[in-house]
C-alpha cells in the first residue's frame, strides 16, 4: 500500500482503494437489501395489521379507510380513564354508579350569521339490537340519570366570522343501582357543526350531522379501546348454561388440538418406524396405498366418513353408551387420529438415521418394541417437535371436517366454525367489528406459538419433502 | 427364526394407522364409488341407477362451471405460488443479520386459518375497501411517482457520469449510488409535494372495482376468462401458500454445495446464469413436490368459497369441491348423495391424472 | 343378621322403586331451533314461562340451539333418528320435510287442546304450513317487508313522505326528487328476488302457475322487473354493493339512501348502528295495473317429529311455547312479531315511537294485499338464483331487460329440470 501526498489530498491507490470501494459497496448493498425486505414485509404483514387496526374501529367499513382510529388516540385513553373514574371511581373498567357526577365538555361551530344553540343532551334508553345483548341489560341509565343545564363556557369568533362555542354540562346518577353503560346523544340544529368533545363520539354524524352519539361515556379505558372485543365475549352468552361461547370455542379447539397432537405423535412414530426400519409382508403395498391416499381429495371420503361417524363407527360406540359420534369431541378425534403426511414425515426421518442402529441392538437381543421405544423414539425428538407444531397448526385451523361433524350444540364448536357462525350472525347486519375482533383473537395463539417455536416450523416443513 | 411376537410386531405398530387407512380411506373410497352409482337421500336405502349420475353431471351446466373454475384456479395458483416461493426463497437466502426475522414475517400468511384470512380479505376487497383505495392512490398519484422516478434516474446518472470521468469502472446499477440517489430523490419529491408544485392528479374517477359481487371476467368472457371473485380468491391463496413452499425451497437452497457456486463463478457466470443453470436443476425434486402438493390442494379448494358465501355469485366461484358439498347438503331439498359421490369420484380421477401427467413431464 | 340384611335390601328396593317412578314420570322433551338472537329469546322464554309450567306436569324441556345451517342439521338428524321432538320449520323448506313424511300432523291434538287453536293464528301463516288440509306446524313468529324511509332526508329535499296510497309511479317520482340531494340516492335496490318478488305478486304474477311451471314472461313479472331495475338508471335507486354495503339496511343506516325495503329485522340493526336515525315506515306501494300491493311472508313454525317418543308431552310443550302470555312477552320486549291474531290490537303497537309503528306496519303486512309465502317448493334457493343474477346484471348495466328475461327463463327452466 502506497500513499502519496498530493497537496492537501491523500489519494489511496492500489489494493486499499479497491478494498474500501468493496466495503462501501457491501454496506450499501446490505442496506438496500434490508430496505427491500422491509418493504415486502408490509405486503405480508399488512393485511393482518389492517385487520387489527380496523377491529378497533367503530365502523370498520368507513370510507376512505383511515389509519387514524379514535380508539388509538392517547387523548381518548386519558379522557376515558377520567370519565370512568367520574362514573364509578374506577378508571380502567368503569360503570355508571349511584352518586356519580360525570362532567362533559363539547365544542360546536356555526357559520357566520347563524346563532349557536346549546345542544340538547339526552341519556338515551338504548336497547341493543341483538336479543342476546338486549336481554343482558338489567338497568338502564336513562331511568336514573339527570342532566344539568348546559352552560356556555367559551365563545370564539373566527376570522371568517363563524362562531365557535364551548358548552359544559354534568350528568348525575340519582338512583341507587349500578348501570353498566351510559349512552348519550347530543342534538343540535341543522348546520351547527360538531368540533370536539371531552372524548370522541362513536357516531359523530347521525341525522346528517345533527346528532353525536356515544355508546358508553363511563366505560373506562379498556372497554373503550377494545369495544368490539368486549362485544365478542359478552354478547355471545348461553343463557341456559351460562357459558360464554367464544371462550368455549377457544377451549374446544385447544382440547381437540392437544388430543390430536398426542395421538398423532404416538401413532405416526410407531407407523413411521415400522415402515422405515422393519421388513414385513405388504410393506410396499401399504406404502403405495398411503401415497395414493395423499392424492385423493377429502371430498371423496367425506360422505362415507360422515356416515361412519353418524353410526358410531359400525356401532362400536354403543359399547361406550353413545349412539353417534357426530357433534362430539370423540368423533373429531377418532376421525383424525393420525394422517398420512404425519406418518410420511416420521418415515422419512427414521430412514435418514444410521442403518447400524438397530443392527447393534438386535445383536444384543432386543425386541422390536424395545428398539422402537428405547432407541429410535428418543432420537426422533426434532422430528416430533416439528410434527407437534405442524399438527397443532393444521388442527387449529381445520375448517371443512369440523363443519361437517358439528352442527350442535353451539358451545361445542371449534374456533374456525364458531367464526363462520359469527359471520352469519353479524354478517347479516354487516357488523364487521366483532367479526374482525374474533378473527384477530383466533389468529393470536398460533402467531405466538410460531414466534416462540419458529425454528421447528421451518424444520418441520423441510422434513416433509426434500428427500422425497 | 423369529418368534410370533416379533413377526406381528410391525403390524401392531402399524395398527392405529392401518385402522385409519382402512376405515377412513379404503372403505370410504369404495363406498364413494358405490354411492356414485346410486340414488341416495340419506333417509331411504340407496337405489342402484348405474351411470345416471355421471350422465347428469355432464349435462349439468353448474358442473361445467365448477370444472372450469377449478382448472383455472389450480393451474394459475399452482404456477404463481411456485414461482413466488422460489423467488422469495432466493431473496431470503442471504446470510445477513436478522434474516430470521424476515423469514418469520414472510411466513405469517401461512399460519392463520383460512377462515381468518378469508374474512380479512373479504373486508379488504370490498368496493370501498383498502385495495381499491390503494389502487386509487396509485392512479391519482402518478405525477408524484413520475417525479420520483425521473429524479432518481437523473441523480444516479449524475453520479455515474462523475465516476466515469474519474475513469473508474462502475455499472449503472451501482448499489451505493443507487441508495443515495433514491434517498435524495425522495427528499426532493417530498419538498415538491409539500410546496404543492407537484400534486395528486385531479378530476380522475376513483377506482371502484367490484371484486367480489361481480360476474365480470378478465380478459374476456370466453373459456379463458377468469371471473373477478375467483381472481380475488386466487390472489388470496397465492398469498397464503407461497410462504409455506418458500420454506421448502429455502431448505433445498441451503443444501446446495458451495462448490457448485464457486465453480460457476470461476466460469464467469452472471448471477442469473448461475441461478438458471446451476441452482434450478438442484431444486428439481423440490419443485416436483411443490407443484404436486400445489395441484392436489388447489383442486380441493373449498373453505374460501364457503366463507365468502353469498357475497359473490355462486357461478363465478364454485369449485368442484364445493359442488360436491352442495349436492351432499343442499339448502332446501333432500341430499343428493349419488350426484355428490359421482362428482367426488370425478375430482379424484382428475387429481390423479394431473399428478401423473406432471410426473411424466418431469421425467422426460 | 339375615333379617336386617333383607330389611336393608327391602328398604333399598323400595327407595329405588320410588325414585324410578318419580323419574319415570319426568318426561324429557327436546326442542331445537337456531342460534343467534333467537337463542337468547327462547332461553329466556323457557326460563320465565315454559319451564315453571311444565315442571308441574313432570316435563323437562331440553333446548338445543344450532348456530349454523339448521336445515342441514334437521335433515341429518331426522335421517339418523336423533332429531328433537319439536323443531323449527322455516317456511322456505318446511314443505319438503312435510312431503317426506317427517312431520306429525297436529289436527287431532289441536282439536282436543284448550289453549292452542288453529283459528288463533294469522291464516296466511297457518296455510303455509299445511298440506292436504292438515296442519303440520304452528307458526311462532313472522316477518314481512315494509318500506323504511329517512324523514330527515325527505324533509331536506322538501318531498312528501311515502305513504300507503303511493303507487309504483308516485313512489318513483318521490325517490327521484329526494335523490337530488348531494351524496344521496333514492331506494336501496338489493338485486334479489326476495326484495323484488313482492312487486311481481302485486301485479298478478304467481311463482308456479297451474301446470307447476314458472312463466317469467307473465306481464306482472315483466312489469315488476322493468320498474325495479329502472330505478337504478338514475339516482332514484342504487345497489347497496355499489355503496360498499352488503344489504339495504346497511346503506339505509349510513344515510346514503333515503329508503330501503326490509323486514322488522332492520329495526334491530338500526338500534345498534344508527340509534338516532329518524325513520318512518309504510306499506309497499300499489301496482298500477291491479291497484294491489304485494308482500312476502317469512315465517318459522314449530313442527313435531313424526318419530317423537312422547307426543302428548311434546304437544303440551308446544302449547306453552306458543301461548298468548309468551307471545305477548315477545311482542312487548320488541323481540319478534308473534303470530296470534289477537295481538293486532295490543297496546304495544299503539305506542308513539317509530319502532312500534314499524313493527305495526310489518305485522299488518301479512294481511295487506297479495301475500305469498317465501317458499319455492322443492327448488328452494335455486329458483331465485337465476333471477338474482339477472337483476344484478341489468342494474350494473351489463344486460338489458329483454336479454335478462330470456336468460333468467332459460336458466330457471334448466334448474327446474335438474
Amino acid at each position: 500500500m502506497k500513499t502519496r501526498k498530493q497537496g492537501k489530498e491523500i489519494v489511496l491507490t492500489g489494493k486499499a482503494a479497491v478494498e474500501i470501494q468493496l466495503k462501501r459497496h457491501r454496506w450499501y448493498r446490505v442496506g438496500s437489501i434490508y430496505l427491500v425486505l422491509l418493504l415486502f414485509s408490509f405486503l405480508f404483514i399488512g393485511p393482518f395489521f389492517f385487520g387489527l387496526i380496523s377491529s378497533l374501529k367503530d365502523n370498520p367499513l368507513e370510507w376512505p379507510p383511515k389509519l387514524s382510529v379514535n380508539q388509538l388516540k392517547p387523548a381518548n385513553w386519558i379522557a376515558a380513564y377520567k370519565l370512568g373514574k367520574a362514573g364509578s371511581g374506577q378508571g380502567f373498567f368503569g360503570e355508571f354508579a349511584p352518586g356519580a357526577v360525570v362532567p362533559f365538555t363539547v365544542t360546536y361551530q356555526v357559520p357566520a350569521g347563524q346563532e349557536p344553540i346549546p345542544p340538547q343532551v339526552v341519556v338515551s334508553k338504548r336497547v341493543p339490537g341483538t336479543a342476546g345483548a338486549a336481554l343482558l341489560i338489567e338497568h338502564y341509565a336513562a331511568d336514573y340519570a339527570r342532566v344539568s343545564t348546559v352552560e356556555e363556557v367559551n365563545r370564539e369568533i373566527l376570522v371568517d366570522q363563524s362562531i365557535r362555542v364551548t358548552y359544559h354540562f354534568t350528568i348525575h346518577h340519582t338512583g341507587n343501582v349500578v348501570c353498566d353503560r351510559l349512552p348519550v346523544d347530543l342534538t343540535v340544529p341543522f348546520g351547527q357543526q360538531f368540533i370536539k368533545a371531552t372524548i370522541d363520539p362513536n357516531r359523530p354524524h347521525e341525522r346528517l350531522g345533527r346528532v353525536q352519539s356515544w355508546n358508553n361515556l363511563t366505560s373506562g379505558t379498556i372497554p373503550y379501546i377494545f369495544y368490539n372485543y368486549h362485544r365478542v365475549f359478552s354478547e355471545n352468552y348461553s343463557r341456559t348454561t351460562g357459558k360464554q361461547l367464544f371462550s368455549s370455542w377457544i377451549w374446544n379447539s385447544f382440547v381437540i388440538c392437544v388430543a390430536r397432537v398426542l395421538t398423532t405423535i404416538v401413532f405416526a412414530s410407531m407407523a413411521g418406524f415400522a415402515l422405515a426400519r422393519l421388513q414385513f409382508r405388504g410393506k410396499n403395498t401399504i406404502f403405495l396405498l398411503m401415497l395414493f391416499s395423499m392424492m385423493i381429495p377429502a371430498q371423496v371420503t367425506f360422505i362415507s366418513n360422515y356416515l361412519v361417524l353418524r353410526d358410531g363407527v359400525f356401532g362400536l360406540s354403543k359399547l361406550f353408551g353413545v349412539d353417534t359420534l357426530l357433534n362430539s369431541y370423540s368423533g373429531l378425534i377418532v376421525s383424525g387420529l393420525v394422517s398420512a403426511s404425519a406418518v410420511f414425515i416420521m418415515k422419512q426421518f427414521f430412514e435418514g438415521l444410521s442403518p447400524s442402529l438397530d443392527e447393534a441392538a438386535r445383536i444384543d437381543g432386543a425386541s422390536t418394541y424395545q428398539i422402537y421405544f428405547w432407541i429410535f423414539l428418543p432420537l426422533a425428538k426434532p422430528a416430533i417437535g416439528a410434527l407437534t407444531i405442524l399438527t397443532f397448526q393444521g388442527v387449529w385451523n381445520e375448517f371443512f371436517w369440523p363443519l361437517v361433524v358439528f352442527t350442535s350444540p353451539q358451545d361445542r364448536y371449534t374456533l374456525t366454525i364458531g367464526l363462520l357462525s359469527f359471520r352469519r350472525m353479524y354478517g347479516v347486519a354487516f357488523d364487521w367489528g366483532p367479526i374482525l375482533a374474533g378473527s384477530v383473537i383466533s389468529a393470536l395463539p398460533l402467531i405466538v406459538l410460531f414466534v416462540v417455536f419458529q425454528r421447528y416450523f421451518v424444520e418441520g416443513i423441510s422434513f416433509t419433502g426434500i428427500k422425497g | 427364526m423369529r418368534s410370533i411376537k416379533e413377526k406381528i410386531a410391525p403390524y401392531v405398530l402399524l395398527s392405529p394407522y392401518l385402522f385409519m387407512l382402512i376405515v377412513f380411506f379404503g372403505y370410504a373410497f369404495i363406498r364413494c364409488l358405490y354411492f356414485s352409482f346410486t340414488d341416495y337421500d340419506l333417509f331411504s336405502p340407496p337405489q342402484w341407477v348405474g351411470l345416471k349420475n355421471y350422465l347428469n353431471l355432464f349435462r349439468d351446466f353448474q358442473f361445467g362451471l365448477a370444472l372450469k373454475n377449478s382448472l383455472q384456479f389450480a393451474v394459475i395458483v399452482t404456477g404463481f405460488q411456485t414461482i413466488f416461493a422460489l423467488i422469495l426463497a432466493v431473496v431470503l437466502n442471504q446470510k445477513i443479520k436478522g434474516i430470521r426475522f424476515f423469514r418469520a414475517a414472510y411466513y405469517m400468511p401461512s399460519i392463520t386459518s383460512s377462515a381468518v384470512v378469508t374474512l380479512i380479505f373479504m373486508w379488504l376487497f370490498q368496493k370501498r375497501g383498502l385495495i381499491n383505495y390503494l389502487l386509487t392512490l396509485v392512479k391519482t398519484g402518478y405525477p408524484i411517482i413520475l417525479t420520483f422516478c425521473v429524479f432518481t434516474l437523473l441523480i444516479q446518472a449524475f453520479f455515474i457520469f462523475i465516476e466515469k470521468l474519474k475513469e473508474r469502472p462502475v455499472s449503472f446499477f451501482e448499489p451505493s449510488f443507487l441508495f443515495l440517489s433514491v434517498m435524495l430523490s425522495l427528499m426532493v419529491t417530498l419538498i415538491l409535494v409539500k410546496t404543492a408544485t407537484v400534486t395528486l392528479a385531479e378530476g380522475l374517477a376513483p377506482i371502484e372495482t367490484v371484486w367480489l359481487n361481480s360476474k365480470k371476467r378478465w380478459p374476456n368472457s370466453g373459456v379463458l376468462g377468469i371471473s373477478y371473485p375467483l381472481g380475488s380468491i386466487m390472489v388470496l391463496n397465492i398469498w397464503t401458500t407461497a410462504p409455506t413452499f418458500m420454506l421448502l425451497y429455502l431448505a433445498g437452497l441451503q443444501d446446495i454445495p458451495k462448490e457448485l457456486y464457486e465453480a460457476a463463478a470461476v466460469d464467469g457466470a452472471t448471477k442469473f446464469k448461475t441461478f438458471w443453470y446451476v441452482v434450478r436443476p438442484q431444486l428439481r425434486n423440490i419443485t416436483f413436490l411443490v407443484v404436486t402438493m400445489g395441484f392436489i390442494s388447489t383442486l380441493q379448494m373449498f373453505d374460501q368459497v364457503a366463507i365468502i358465501g353469498d357475497q359473490a355469485p355462486l357461478d363465478a366461484v364454485i369449485t368442484l369441491a364445493y359442488y360436491v358439498y352442495i349436492n351432499a347438503f343442499p339448502s332446501s331439498v333432500s341430499p343428493k348423495i349419488g350426484m355428490a359421490s359421482a362428482a367426488a369420484v370425478f375430482l379424484g380421477i382428475l387429481t390423479l391424472l394431473i399428478v401423473l401427467l406432471q410426473k411424466k413431464a418431469v421425467k422426460s | 343378621m339375615k333379617k336386617s340384611f333383607f330389611g336393608v335390601c327391602g328398604v333399598l328396593l323400595l327407595v329405588v322403586a320410588i325414585f324410578s317412578t318419580v323419574s319415570a314420570a319426568n318426561v324429557q322433551v327436546r326442542i331445537s331451533g337456531w342460534g343467534g338472537s333467537d337463542q337468547a329469546i327462547i332461553e329466556e322464554m323457557l326460563r320465565l314461562y315454559v319451564n315453571p309450567t311444565m315442571e308441574k306436569e313432570g316435563i323437562t324441556v331440553l333446548y338445543e340451539p344450532i348456530a349454523d345451517d339448521f336445515q342441514r342439521y334437521i335433515v341429518n338428524a331426522l335421517s339418523a333418528k336423533t332429531a328433537p321432538d319439536l323443531f323449527y320449520m322455516d317456511i322456505f323448506w318446511a314443505q319438503s320435510l312435510i312431503q317426506a313424511g317427517q312431520v306429525e300432523p297436529l289436527d287431532n291434538y289441536l282439536a282436543k287442546s284448550k289453549i292452542l287453536k288453529k283459528e288463533d293464528f294469522i291464516p296466511s301463516l297457518v296455510d303455509a304450513f299445511s298440506a292436504q288440509r292438515k296442519v303440520y306446524g304452528i307458526p311462532k313468529d313472522f316477518n314481512t317487508l315494509a318500506l323504511f324511509y329517512n324523514k330527515d332526508l325527505f324533509d331536506l329535499a322538501g318531498v312528501a313522505y311515502p305513504d300507503e296510497n303511493d303507487t309504483w309511479n308516485t313512489l318513483a317520482t318521490k325517490l327521484e326528487q329526494v335523490s337530488s340531494l348531494d351524496g344521496v340516492y333514492g331506494l336501496a335496490l338489493q338485486p334479489e328476488y326476495a326484495r323484488m318478488g313482492q312487486f311481481a305478486y302485486a301485479a298478478g304474477f304467481q311463482t308456479f302457475d297451474q301446470n307447476g311451471k314458472s312463466n317469467l314472461s307473465h306481464p306482472g313479472f315483466r312489469a315488476a322487473l322493468e320498474w325495479y331495475t329502472s330505478l337504478a338508471k338514475s339516482r332514484a335507486g342504487i345497489m347497496p354493493a355499489d355503496l360498499g354495503q352488503g344489504w339495504g339496511g346497511g346503506a339505509f343506516g349510513t344515510e346514503e339512501v333515503a329508503a330501503c325495503i326490509e323486514g322488522a329485522w332492520v329495526i334491530g340493526h338500526l338500534k345498534d348502528q344508527a340509534p338516532n336515525l329518524n325513520y318512518g315506515t309504510t306499506f309497499m306501494p300499489k301496482a298500477p295495473s291491479t291497484g294491489e300491493r304485494g308482500n312476502f311472508i317469512f315465517c318459522v313454525a314449530w313442527g313435531m317429529n313424526k318419530n317423537a317418543r312422547n307426543k302428548q308431552a311434546a304437544f303440551k310443550v308446544l302449547e306453552q311455547l306458543t301461548s298468548p302470555e309468551v307471545q305477548q312477552w315477545i311482542l312487548e320486549r320488541g323481540l319478534a312479531l308473534p303470530s296470534r291474531v289477537a295481538l293486532t290490537d295490543n297496546p304495544y303497537f299503539k305506542q308513539n315511537n317509530r319502532e312500534a309503528y314499524a313493527n305495526y306496519i310489518v305485522f299488518k303486512g301479512a294481511s295487506e294485499g297479495i301475500v305469498e309465502p317465501y317458499s319455492f317448493g322443492e327448488y328452494g334457493g335455486r329458483w331465485m338464483s337465476p333471477i338474482d343474477e339477472v337483476l344484478r346484471a341489468i342494474m350494473s348495466g351489463e344486460s338489458t331487460v329483454e336479454e335478462g328475461l330470456r336468460e333468467a327463463q332459460f336458466r330457471l327452466d334448466q334448474e327446474m329440470q335438474r
